[in-house]
């Protein structure tokens, strides 16, 4: 609580602080809505923040491991490399196919080769 | 909780409800604190539109801690004191300069006797803001927190981080240098009639 400075010893600087206490800036509207917008959004932060934690024990393990390996961008970057890997290990190129790449080639799935062979 | 209930709470049981998404205690606190931390900033800054900005910035920083906020701890309104003058240091310390002259202040006008009084009494407020503007940093901190803000001096202590002693030479030194930066303007802003 501001005290009076009119008894204290302060060497005529007491009416100066009282009139600084009587006329205090006050804040503009647009700063009480600036605040007031602040504080509302961060409040839908917090308690958003604070649900999942609660909720984190019922989470699956593939959606535990889709957000350990980073959300979206990782898992579309992974999909991808599946996909290539897939089709480059079972759809073989007719010059990968020749008689000396063919020797350095381990073939792990000859049932697939011979399945998909029609189909080139 | 009925808002006249609410009302009541002090500023940290407030806090654990707004931490809670109580949407009323964001609007209570907003309308409490603001005006507190707003005219703290301008007394040190002796800037609005700055003084604003930092008002702003302080109580976000106060929103996002609520949640880690422990009640009974520490005062909301000494964490603010804080959190206000850092700001303020560091703005003054980006831009120097730009504090209002004493010959800058609007000059008393005439007119009635009750308006021209009011008028007095705002122009020493003004008066004293300019000669604020030009103490040392530390030295206007003090001053305003004990003279203004009417804290005590261990407070003031807690919140500039130094000694009760330090918190006194500190405001002995503001309230000389603002006597003398004042001194010529005794007359006109009625300041030989307090004596």
């Amino acid at each position: 609580m501001p005290m009076s400075d009119k008894d204290q010893d302060l060497g005529g600087l007491g009416a100066f602080f009282d009139a600084a206490r009587a006329h205090p800036p006050a804040p503009s509207p647009d700063l009480l809505a600036r605040v007031l917008g602040d504080a509302e959004a961060e409040q839908i932060w917090i308690t958003r923040r604070a649900q999942p934690a609660a909720e984190a024990p019922r989470a699956g393990l593939l959606e535990q491991l889709y957000r350990l390996l980073g959300g979206w961008p990782a898992m579309a970057g992974l999909t991808t490399a599946i996909v290539a890997g897939v089709w480059i290990g079972t759809a073989l190129p007719e010059g990968v196919s020749g008689s000396t790449e063919a020797a350095y080639l381990v073939d792990i799935t000859p049932e697939a080769v011979f399945e998909l062979a029609g189909d080139f | 909780m009925p808002f006249d209930a609410m009302e009541d709470l002090p500023d940290d049981a407030l806090l654990a409800r707004f931490a809670e998404g109580d949407a009323m205690a964001a609007r209570l606190l907003t309308l409490r604190l603001t005006p507190r931390v707003m005219a703290h900033a301008y007394r040190l800054l002796g800037n609005r539109t700055e003084a604003e900005d930092v008002a702003q910035e302080a109580l976000l920083r106060l929103w996002r801690q609520a949640p880690d906020w422990r009640p009974g701890e520490a005062k909301v309104s000494t964490w603010l004191y804080r959190v206000v003058a850092n700001l303020c240091i560091d703005r003054r310390r980006r831009a120097r300069g730009g504090s209002v002259p004493l010959d800058a202040i609007p000059e008393p006008a005439d007119g009635q006797a009750s308006a021209a009084d009011r008028m007095q009494d705002r122009a020493r407020a003004d008066a004293l803001q300019s000669a604020l503007n030009q103490l040392p940093e530390r030295q206007r901190q003090a001053v305003v927190l004990r003279h203004i803000e009417g804290l005590a001096n261990p407070e003031i202590a807690d919140i500039m981080d130094v000694t009760v002693e330090a918190v006194e030479s500190l405001t002995s030194r503001g309230k000389r240098a603002l006597s003398a930066l004042l001194a010529g303007r005794q007359e006109e802003l009625g300041y030989a009639d307090e004596r």
